[in-house]
């Protein structure tokens, strides 16, 4: 469970993590066309986590709760204005260029929609080869490779040598996968990577990220807005409301026994295939109390949920909870039990 | 001022100059179901259109013959014949004479070869500017962007010909150097354009994931960026040669061409053009041969649009929309078991049977649907993408897209068949469409019209629906407004639907729908594109509109959650039909049909206080395409209990515990269903 | 949207002075003189060089500049090499004769095309084919070409309209118009066409839109679903190519100036540029560009105020 929380200081934790974010800001450019002087508020705001060898950390919340933001500043796919990202023990925050290829071949995506994250004028084995390649392999043992990882997600290997276009859904993630594994990373940002699929091909993957990360011990970033799903393939969980952690523990903690209202109103809110038992969860939300998602209404000087929120007082307007421990959970609000 | 885009700003491929409304919209990834159903057909019937081929012949047959003309020309293109002038076509002169006598073919023909290499030119130029400045544009965002397309926005604002002008007088007549002038003139067009395409296509994923790979920049845009806008580049190129072609012919025309003797086909029009009254033949050779080149020109960029077009699944059909009509009247399946009506009710608001949807030249997509909504009841057709339940909605108003039609099937609203006698599903729905059936569906940012307020919209029903003033008609869509728990209804109204988030624009297009105060709602996946929280507010909306106003409900979803929460009775679809019918708690609690239990199975919200399964239970495969589908049972591919007789034709039938000779309440397509128990805990998954 | 506004007007002033820097380079960039120019080919080389003197060509290109530009400024376009008459008077005589040439070709092409366009987007099939066939070969046609034909067939042999010439509006209106038929029929079969085809892809992609579903689904009677929805939907794309097709039309009057002998502003570049009259030149390229920019702003204005997303960013 020391994967998510924030840790006081280096002598906290033995392992070098996989990955760790401090106080990541991310602040869109102002929206074209805008005046300069108003500064956008910022899409990720003081982001803290920890990314244990071996581990997944899901990263949940709605839209515009940041969590791809911090997938992309993670992969250096969007410009950091504040914070760190550190991978091994090395700074990527405003890494070079060439200090990003040198990291590519462990530090790997794969992203939500399965359709246009392979392209499709390359064949299966081009996309594959590519990240080999770049690392000085032969193209014949590149080929060679992407065989065998083709084999390990579940594709038979002569696939190698057709185009995208031939394939569903489900088997294109299955080679998106593929593509993050084939230079044998450490950490695999995944981002959404089942938001696309059908429940049963949904199940399918979720099988197989699950098996191949038993298997080869890989750390997953998983970035996702379900939180059956996260529960299901996470060890720990950081929930973002607006660009803020709300929440953050062991993956059972924080979906079973949600302590920030915010998590609170996720969990109830996400129904399950049960009449009987979803109209009591219905009843259950609806006695939260929770404000309606179209009121909510952003003050920088506090809790981002407060406009919503059954317990917020006069302080949650204006003073930002910090992180405080709740049982074996990270919460952030001033009145949460 | 001339540029390709202003010549041709309807190019399929590139969303060029004049953004159409809405067209900003953010880019949405093609559900899977579209994809796999890409129709061969337009692909095919681009490359079948001759236009193309016959453009790109004529091209390269122009070229060539102008190219060895000095081997085979007759005649010298100076070569004077005075007593031979102004003569039409003969066995001599093919193509007729001019003023001095000289032979037209033989002109037309030498003039070919500057008018094409210059005009090429104009491209090369135009491209080597724009095509860098776009990839660099793109890559670098905002802060080079807005530098570089305000530049091109000056480019382009400058008179080009009359610049072009300007220039010979500065520089003479060298035709090569003015046509490349006029290259970097018309760039700034083709910058814009292809800024657009490189735009989107750095936007793809495959973009960032080779970023993630490690590629250098250049190679990016070299590999992945630059082949994915190669269709717009041809279009682009294809388009402008023939632009180049006229402008030169033009300036030619007006005397700033190659100087006579010297041939070039706008100044053979010119002196045509002097003897119009007493030889007009004489520009007709030559008019029809510029003419020819540039159409040759734009039926290549329109195949090769064409082509990318119906390659990414976005060709345009030029067939009228919405329609449906009825071919048979014989309903499929009849021998299905019907369901008990619910309890409570005389005859039910509406009653699908045997409903058989097909496209036009291929495969059905829903065969042999049948259900029934009694008032105040809510009914769930649930099931994966490709299953045909959102089609089987679409019938209910007769709105089925183009190339889909309602092939057989009655629809009794009340009782009443609509399409008894073969009336046509589009017109017998419409007197029923708004009073008596409303819809809503997935995206409701794009299902309300951008052009429109809020309150414009909903005014113009209601005033229809309910013959009111615009002023009453105002209160009611307040009303109304607050009804959807809409807080500051003023505000609202005075919006425009870009201006909403996603769950506000839902419940507008749920107070659009009750204007007519309508007996039936049709939902098409309701809350697929809203926030889980979102969801589960227009959830409960939906459920106090059920219970306030006794409304019925039809709702589409593949989430077993929205299912439970909102159903009473659900059809669980699979590959165009239906494979389990029954209340909600029923087929819920205990499926009688694999796919069903399998559904629930591979859910991961288990009960509460249960543990997760250390795997997912899965169901491998995918949905078989719709040509694949047979008679017998159609989940027996992947279904894990499936024996040899799955493969014969099967009905609905009561499932298993409903008491023999009663009328069901829960029925299933399954032959061993009375064999299996599927509420039994789940198996591992035997992948 | 007074922020848009004044960004378009900063645009356009960015334009015009490009074109004033562009012009006046490309002026002084030729091997000629305007003193060799004024005084004719048998002029001695002094003579040239104290015309040139007296012209002020001689003086620092900056100083020339600055002299040139502070002359703009107050409406001096300077005066004409060839008889030295007043450039802006003569402008001012010019621009009303291509002006509306331009205009009534863009209003013919908008007509004719919207007409065509929504034909073939409603009927579809054959139709549709057709006219799409027909837009295609339209905008393939070369003007000049397309102006002699229709000499030809409406001047000589049915002798409907005047071949050439130009009769000014206060001298005899019905003159006027029968001056301007062959000119602007000429330019609006090129506009007709590509303002139709803009047309049919509009209209067509607005009746696919989602919002005309809900339309439809709501019992809306199809001639509003059609004409007041999606043709609201499609006006924003056409609106756009008919402001972009005055600004060709404009551009394109060169020609057809010069075919029909109409004394317009393509006329006077045209002979400007043979008898190297620079200053000439030189204001053609500055009015031209200063309509664009006018048009364009006009243009910007008129998309703002049919699509709400433009008026309310």
């Amino acid at each position: 469970m020391s994967a998510t929380l924030p840790t006081p200081g280096p002598s906290a934790s033995a392992v070098v993590p996989a990955l760790e974010v401090r106080d990541l800001v991310v602040r869109y450019g102002r929206a074209p066309g805008r005046l300069r002087r108003r500064a956008s508020a910022p899409a990720v705001d003081g982001v803290d986590l920890v990314l244990a060898p071996g581990r997944t950390v899901g990263l949940v919340g709605e839209s515009g709760s940041g969590k791809s933001t911090i997938a992309k500043a993670v992969l250096g796919l969007q410009a950091v204005s504040d914070g760190t990202v550190t991978f091994r023990g090395q700074d990527l925050t405003s890494a070079s260029a060439r200090e990003r290829r040198a990291v590519a071949a462990d530090l790997r995506v794969v992203f939500q929609d399965p359709y246009s994250s392979l392209n499709p004028t390359r064949t299966i084995g081009d996309t594959l080869a590519e990240p080999l390649r770049l690392q000085g392999l032969g193209a014949a043992q590149a080929r060679e490779r992407a065989v065998e990882v083709l084999e390990q997600v579940g594709l038979p290997g002569e696939v190698v040598d057709r185009y995208p276009g031939q394939f569903s859904g489900g088997q294109r993630q299955r080679v998106a996968i593929a593509r993050a594994l084939v230079c044998r990373p450490e950490v695999v940002v995944l981002d959404e990577p089942v938001s696309a699929l059908d429940l049963s091909t949904q199940a399918q993957v979720l099988n197989l990220l699950a098996d191949l990360r038993d298997e080869h011990g890989y750390s997953f970033l998983f970035v996702a807005h379900d939180l059956g799903v996260v529960r299901f393939l996470s060890d720990d969980v950081v929930v973002l409301y607006r660009g803020r952690v709300m929440e953050s523990g062991p993956a059972e903690e924080v979906t079973q026994r949600p302590r920030h209202p915010y998590t609170q109103a996720l969990v109830a809110a996400s129904p399950v295939p049960r009449p009987g038992e979803q109209a009591e969860r219905r009843l259950a939300r609806e006695r939260l109390g929770v404000g309606s998602a179209s009121t909510a209404s952003a003050d920088p000087a506090g809790c981002p949920f407060a406009s919503r929120c059954p317990l917020a007082t006069d302080t949650c307007s204006t003073e930002r909870p910090a992180l405080r421990l709740l049982g074996e959970a990270q919460v952030s609000c001033h009145h949460a039990s | 001022m001339t540029s390709p885009t202003d010549q041709r700003p309807d190019l399929p491929a590139a969303t060029p100059v004049p953004p159409a409304p809405g067209a900003q919209a953010m880019p949405v990834p093609p559900p899977p179901e579209q994809v796999r159903r890409v129709p061969r057909g337009p692909r095919l019937a681009a490359l079948r259109r001759p236009g193309p081929a016959i453009g790109l012949t004529w091209l390269l047959l122009v070229l060539a013959a102008s190219l060895t003309s000095p081997l085979w020309l007759p005649y010298g293109t100076a070569e004077q014949d005075l007593a031979r002038r102004f003569e039409g076509p003969s066995a001599d002169h093919w193509l007729g004479t001019d003023d001095l006598g000289r032979d037209l073919l033989t002109r037309i023909v030498a003039a070919a070869g500057v008018a094409l290499t210059a005009s090429l030119v104009t491209v090369l130029v135009a491209l080597v500017i724009a095509v860098p400045l776009a990839l660099a544009a793109a890559e670098r965002g905002p802060r080079v962007e807005r530098w570089t397309s305000r530049v091109s926005e000056v480019l382009l604002a400058l008179p080009a010909t009359i610049i072009m002008l300007a220039v010979i007088g500065v520089i003479g007549v060298r035709t090569y150097w003015i046509m490349a002038v006029l290259g970097v003139l018309i760039s700034a067009a083709v910058y814009r354009v292809l800024l657009g395409v490189a735009q989107s296509v750095r936007q793809r994923l495959y973009v960032d994931a080779a970023r993630v790979d490690g590629l250098r920049s250049w190679m990016v845009n070299a590999r992945h960026v630059l082949p994915g806008m190669a269709s717009v580049v041809a279009v682009q190129a294809a388009q402008l040669f023939g632009v180049a072609i006229l402008i030169q012919s033009g300036l030619a025309f007006i005397g700033f061409g190659p100087a006579d003797p010297e041939p070039s086909w706008g100044g053979m029009i010119a002196v045509a053009s002097r003897y119009v009254y007493t030889a007009p033949w004489m520009m007709v050779p030559t008019g029809v041969v510029l003419a020819l080149t540039v159409i040759a020109a734009n039926a290549v960029a329109d195949g090769i649009a064409a082509h990318a077009a119906s390659v990414s699944g976005h060709a345009s059909s030029g067939r009228r929309s919405g329609r449906v009509t009825l071919l048979g009247a014989t309903h499929g399946r009849a021998d299905d078991v019907r369901l008990a009506v619910p309890a409570g009710a005389g005859t039910p608001l509406l009653e699908v049977e045997g409903l058989r949807v097909a496209t036009t030249e291929g495969p059905e997509l829903v065969t042999g649907v049948s259900f029934s909504v009694g008032a105040g009841r809510v009914v769930g057709l649930v099931g994966e993408s490709g299953c045909g339940k959102s089609m089987t909605a679409r019938s209910l108003l007769g709105l089925l897209p183009t190339g889909v039609r309602l092939t057989q099937g009655a629809l009794r609203w009340e009782g009443t068949d609509l399409l008894a006698g073969g009336a046509s599903a589009d017109k017998a729905l419409r007197r029923l469409r708004g009073r008596e059936i409303a819809m809503i569906s997935q995206e409701p940012m794009v299902a309300l019209d951008p052009m429109f307020s809020v309150r414009s919209q909903l005014v113009a029903p209601l005033r229809r629906f309910r013959g009111v003033s615009r002023r009453e008609a105002v209160g009611l869509a307040t009303d109304l407004l607050a009804q959807v728990g809409i807080v500051d209804a003023a505000r609202v109204l005075d919006s425009y639907p870009h201006q909403l988030s996603g769950g506000m624009a839902q419940r507008v297009a749920i107070a659009l729908a009750l204007t007519g105060e309508p007996r039936l709602l049709v939902a098409d996946e309701p809350t697929t594109a809203l926030d889980v929280t979102v969801q589960a507010e227009i959830l409960s909306l939906l459920r106090s509109l059920v219970t306030d106003t006794g409304l019925s409900v039809v709702i589409v979803s593949h989430d077993l959650g929205v299912i439970a929460d909102l159903c009473d009775d659900v059809n669980v679809m699979y590959a165009g039909e239906v494979v389990e019918s029954g209340s909600c708690e029923a087929v819920l609690a205990s499926p009688a049909h694999p796919y069903t239990a399998a559904l629930l199975e591979a859910n991961p919200h288990v009960p509460e206080g249960e543990a997760l399964p250390h795997r997912l239970p899965s169901i491998g495969g995918t949905v078989p395409a719709p040509a694949a589908w047979t008679s017998g049972c159609r989940f027996a591919g992947r279904c894990r209990f499936a024996t040899r007789a799955c493969a014969e034709p099967l009905v609905l039938t009561a499932a298993p515990g409903v008491p023999v000779g009663a009328v069901p309440d829960h029925a299933v397509r399954c032959v061993r269903a009375d064999d299996l128990s599927l509420t039994a805990a789940p198996e591992e998954d035997p992948r | 949207m007074t922020a848009f506004v004044l960004r378009r007007l900063l645009m356009g002033v960015a334009t015009l002075a490009a074109a004033v820097l562009i012009s006046f380079l490309l002026v002084h960039a030729g091997s000629g003189s305007p003193g060799a120019v004024v005084l004719g080919p048998s002029a001695t080389p002094e003579a040239i060089a104290a015309k040139n003197a007296e012209l002020g060509w001689d003086d620092p290109l900056l100083v020339q500049l600055g002299d040139y530009v502070g002359g703009l400024l107050t409406g001096d376009l300077g005066v004409s090499l060839a008889d030295s008459r007043s450039i802006a008077d003569d402008m001012a005589a010019r621009l009303p004769v291509t002006a509306s040439i331009a205009a009534l070709a863009t209003l013919a092409s908008g007509i004719l095309g919207v007409l065509l366009g929504v034909t073939a987007a409603v009927r579809g099939g054959w139709v549709r084919r057709l006219a799409t066939t027909g837009a295609g070969i339209g905008l393939s046609l070369p003007q000049f070409w397309v102006g002699v034909v229709l000499t030809y067939v409406l001047a000589i042999r049915l002798g409907l309209v005047p071949a050439t010439g130009y009769t000014a509006l206060g001298e005899d209106p019905a003159g006027w118009a029968r001056s301007l038929v062959l000119p602007v029929l000429t330019l609006a079969v090129g506009g007709a066409a590509i303002v139709a085809r803009t047309a049919t892809t509009g209209l067509e992609e607005a009746l696919r839109a989602e919002h005309v579903r809900t339309l439809r689904a709501m019992g809306t009677p199809e001639w509003k679903v059609r004409y007041v929805h999606a043709l609201r939907y499609a006006s924003v794309p056409v609106v756009s190519v008919l402001g972009i097709q005055f600004i060709v039309l404009f551009g394109g009057s060169i020609i057809i100036e010069q075919l029909f002998a109409l004394p317009g502003l393509g006329q006077a570049a045209a002979a400007a540029v043979s008898s190297k009259d620079a200053p000439v030149v030189q204001a053609v390229v500055i009015v031209a560009t200063l309509v664009v920019v006018l048009v364009n702003l006009a243009l910007d204005l008129v998309v703002a105020a049919l699509d709400p997303k433009v008026r309310t960013a």
